[in-house]
């Protein structure tokens, strides 16, 4: 397993033909585009907007943001499972088209707690410096799905309007040189030539059983996680397509972006390279849907840690809310059980900004907390030039001015580490 | 800058513990402490005022107290209102705790206070005030009043206030969000690294304790008792009447059931965040088990089944709420002659 990441800077994107790099620009035929999203007998027409840095600009509902990246042939595909066979991501050459993003809408806001415009995109103003979205440079994707459709099989057609719209921008790189490739030192179990360093691990969670998965939703290499029990991952997977959040997500949220420059597993291969630790692997794991559920999932995930991994230490994230929450607790606890030191993020629960109401588990081994903020944050965002909205009728609620909480504000309480935004006790 | 202080008899320099019955007396200018205090304030700031009283007599007449002291500030024109430092005299630290809550609320100038950790009046006064951390020793009066003035003069200023280590206050256990240069998953792996090689790191959550809640006894014969059902899972009758938040619920419910054996998903929904409510909504028992309590009281298991079933939502739900919600439904429960309640949660 070795990924190297072919990184080509983008500083401006904008229509024409054929498709592809002009120097830093990246050129896209809105046709061709259009004729791809719409191989989905699920969508019915398809809008493309551009939108630069700093532009006076809202956008949403968010579905998803994604980093347009494309496999070199011959290496792993491009997200396995979704676009292709699920085989092994996190192999060979990925061309990334850094500083851009593609970007989809979704045609109404998902409802429950993000309320009734979603989660935005802010490009320019207070909000927008909370969040690295605002610094790219986004080409976003409004489907419109035929009318009647269940629910879960129009959120599919986004994901893979998506994928394969970033996917096949991100081709325009193949075959040019990159202004800078990246590549990753060796990690796993039984990498030598790190003796003495702390061995560390990863354990994230991908999904949280709260919700059961739509059946044809793809989360971990195209499956939806029904039945699955905790499983080792080399983290070059994440960073290469095995993994996109689910449809539902709340408290922060996951993108495919994040996973893709998974901040949590970069910071960890930072200090790989640095010889700070020796970074040998990840779990993924699922957050419960009952007691039993989570008995299972947080054993299995710290034995794996413990007995595959033989990792001294772990830092561990969660998807979603309050169970999650408990649940990534449990797995530290059982972890510090076995000698394994542990580091957990979790995010701000407290409702009447009390830390008495904050705290879900009370484990005094687990006593390394980074703890996002988020529900204490809102902005007057002012009213914005442009508006591009998911839906025609939901222009004039987007364009504001509006009050904007951080939780959607898309990337600003990011649960998978990308998150400046912290929760202080004073 | 405009200051009133306040003082106990013994800082006061009426006396001690014989002197603690002594009413309210007013002094023009600094006392004691309180000369300490102007001119660890520094350049243009005057304790115009001192009002001094006994701990007792603070403590039996506070009601007069606090109007008179409120009063006295008023026509001071104080911009800042200093009580103590107390250290770990109690009488003292209820009193100043009761009197800056009084002047702030009151009149909206900025109050500034010192205590020790243990003394009672910080327990009940640390939520609502900057209370600086006093310790237990009188010999560090300097210490103190120099971190009591700093942090009076940026109330005053309304400059931001930073955190308890480094402005010296008692934590407050509130929340407040604030950007960092640092992301989380830096900060995540950080901590980790100095947790391994025995360093030292801060958590940025902090352990809470919670006072313990004593098992009731056994229900002494289950067959002559009366049950109830109570869920916070949010099942409500169709139209949901009271309102019943689906999260952070302020609101509950008694819902009856009585002449039913089985509730239908058609006469119920669900206000809940947080959980798959598909199931429920399916075959509401499943939350209420009211077909299988009904089989136990045919089969004389239990006594007789309350004819209402207590609901609210559970998610997301601050201690504040949630305690005040139990005492009501305890109130109910306990009217009703209620001997044992099911609590079925999700």
């Amino acid at each position: 397993m070795r990924l190297t990441l072919a990184h080509h800077p983008i500083t401006e994107i904008q229509f024409g033909a054929p498709t592809r790099l002009d120097g830093t620009s990246l050129v896209v035929d809105p046709e061709e585009l259009r004729a791809l999203v719409l191989e989905d007998e699920s969508l019915t027409s398809v809008d493309l907007e551009i939108i630069r840095p700093g532009e006076s600009c809202r956008a949403g509902p968010v579905f998803d943001i994604i980093e347009p990246r494309a496999k070199e042939p011959g290496s792993s595909p491009d997200f396995p499972g979704i676009l292709g066979p699920p085989l092994t991501a996190g192999m060979g050459t990925t061309h990334v088209l850094q500083g851009a993003a593609v970007t989809v809408l979704r045609e109404r806001a998902p409802g429950g707690s993000r309320g009734p415009i979603g989660t935005v995109l802010e490009m320019s103003g207070a909000a927008a410096e909370g969040t690295k979205y605002s610094s790219l440079h986004h080409l976003v994707v409004i489907p419109r799905a035929r009318s009647g459709l269940a629910d879960h099989t129009v959120q599919k057609a986004y994901r893979r309007a998506g994928l394969k719209v970033s996917v096949h921008v991100a081709r325009a790189a193949l075959g040019r040189t990159a202004a800078l490739t990246e590549s990753f030192e060796p990690v796993g179990p039984a990498e030598k030539g790190r003796e003495g360093l702390p061995r560390v691990a990863y354990v994230g969670q991908i999904f949280s059983r709260q919700r059961k998965a739509e059946v044809d939703e793809a989360i971990i290499y195209g499956a939806n996680t029904d039945g699955m029990l905790p499983v080792l991952l080399h983290p070059d997977e994440w960073l290469d397509g095995a993994l996109v959040p689910s449809y539902y997500s709340s408290l922060g949220g996951a993108e495919t972006y994040f996973y893709q420059n998974h901040p949590v597993i970069m910071e960890l291969y930072r200090r790989h390279h640095a010889r700070e630790l020796n970074f040998v692997g990840t779990v993924a794991t699922i957050a419960g849907l009952d007691n039993e559920d989570r008995d299972r999932n947080c054993r299995v995930a710290g034995h794996l840690v413990k007995w595959a991994l033989n990792a001294d230490a772990a830092v561990l994230t969660k998807y979603g809310g309050g169970v999650p929450h408990a649940d990534m607790a449990e797995t530290a606890r059982l972890l510090e059980g076995m000698g394994i030191r542990t580091a957990v993020m979790v995010s701000d629960m407290s409702r009447d900004r009390r830390v008495e109401s904050a705290l879900l588990f009370n484990y005094p081994e687990v006593d390394a907390i980074v703890y996002l903020g988020g529900n204490d944050t809102r902005w007057n965002a002012p009213r914005a030039d442009r508006v591009i909205a998911g839906s025609p009728e939901m222009a004039e609620g987007l364009a504001g001015p509006i009050e904007v909480g951080a939780l959607n504000v898309v990337g600003v309480a990011n649960q998978q580490g990308a998150s400046r935004l912290r929760a202080v006790i004073y | 800058m405009r200051v009133v202080h306040y003082l106990n008899q013994f800082y006061g320099g009426l006396g001690g513990e014989a002197k603690a019955g002594v009413p309210l007396e007013t002094r023009e200018g600094a006392v004691g402490p309180g000369r300490l205090l102007e001119q660890v304030l520094g350049e243009g700031t005057k304790v115009v005022t001192t009002l001094v009283c006994g701990d007792n007599y603070a403590v039996e007449h506070q009601a007069e107290v606090t109007a008179s002291v409120v009063e006295k500030v008023r026509e001071a024109r104080a911009d800042l209102f200093v009580a103590g430092p107390c250290f770990e005299a109690g009488r003292y630290g209820m009193a100043a705790g009761a009197l800056c809550s009084a002047v702030r609320s009151a009149l909206g100038v900025p109050v500034i206070t010192g205590m020790a950790e243990e003394n009672p009046g910080a327990d009940l006064y640390r939520e609502a005030l900057y209370i600086i951390d006093s310790g237990r020793s009188a010999a560090k009066m300097r210490d103190v009043l120099i971190k009591m003035a700093s942090l009076g003069r940026k109330l005053v200023n309304k400059v931001p206030i930073g955190l308890p280590t480094e402005e010296g206050y008692l934590r407050r256990g509130l929340i407040r969000d604030q950007f960092v240069t640092k992301t989380a998953a830096t900060r995540l792996v950080d901590m980790l690294v100095a947790k391994v090689k025995g360093e030292a790191f801060e958590s940025e959550m902090v352990a809470t304790s919670f006072e313990p809640i004593p098992m009731p006894p056994a229900v002494k014969d289950l067959s002559k008792a009366k049950l109830m059902l109570v869920t916070d899972g949010g099942l409500v009758p169709k139209g949901n009447p009271d309102k019943i938040e689906g999260m952070a619920a302020t609101r509950w419910g008694a819902y009856r059931i009585e002449g039913l054996d089985d509730l239908s998903g058609e006469d119920y929904e669900i206000s809940h965040g947080g959980y798959d409510p598909r199931f429920v909504q399916e075959d509401p028992d499943r939350l209420v088990p009211l077909d299988a309590v009904r089989e136990m009281e045919k089969r004389g298991m239990i006594g007789k089944l309350h004819p209402e079933f207590i609901s609210t939502s559970g998610l997301a739900n601050p201690l504040s709420n949630t305690r005040r919600m139990g005492k009501e439904m305890v109130e109910k429960v306990k009217q009703e002659g209620v001997d044992a309640v099911i609590l079925t949660s999700t």
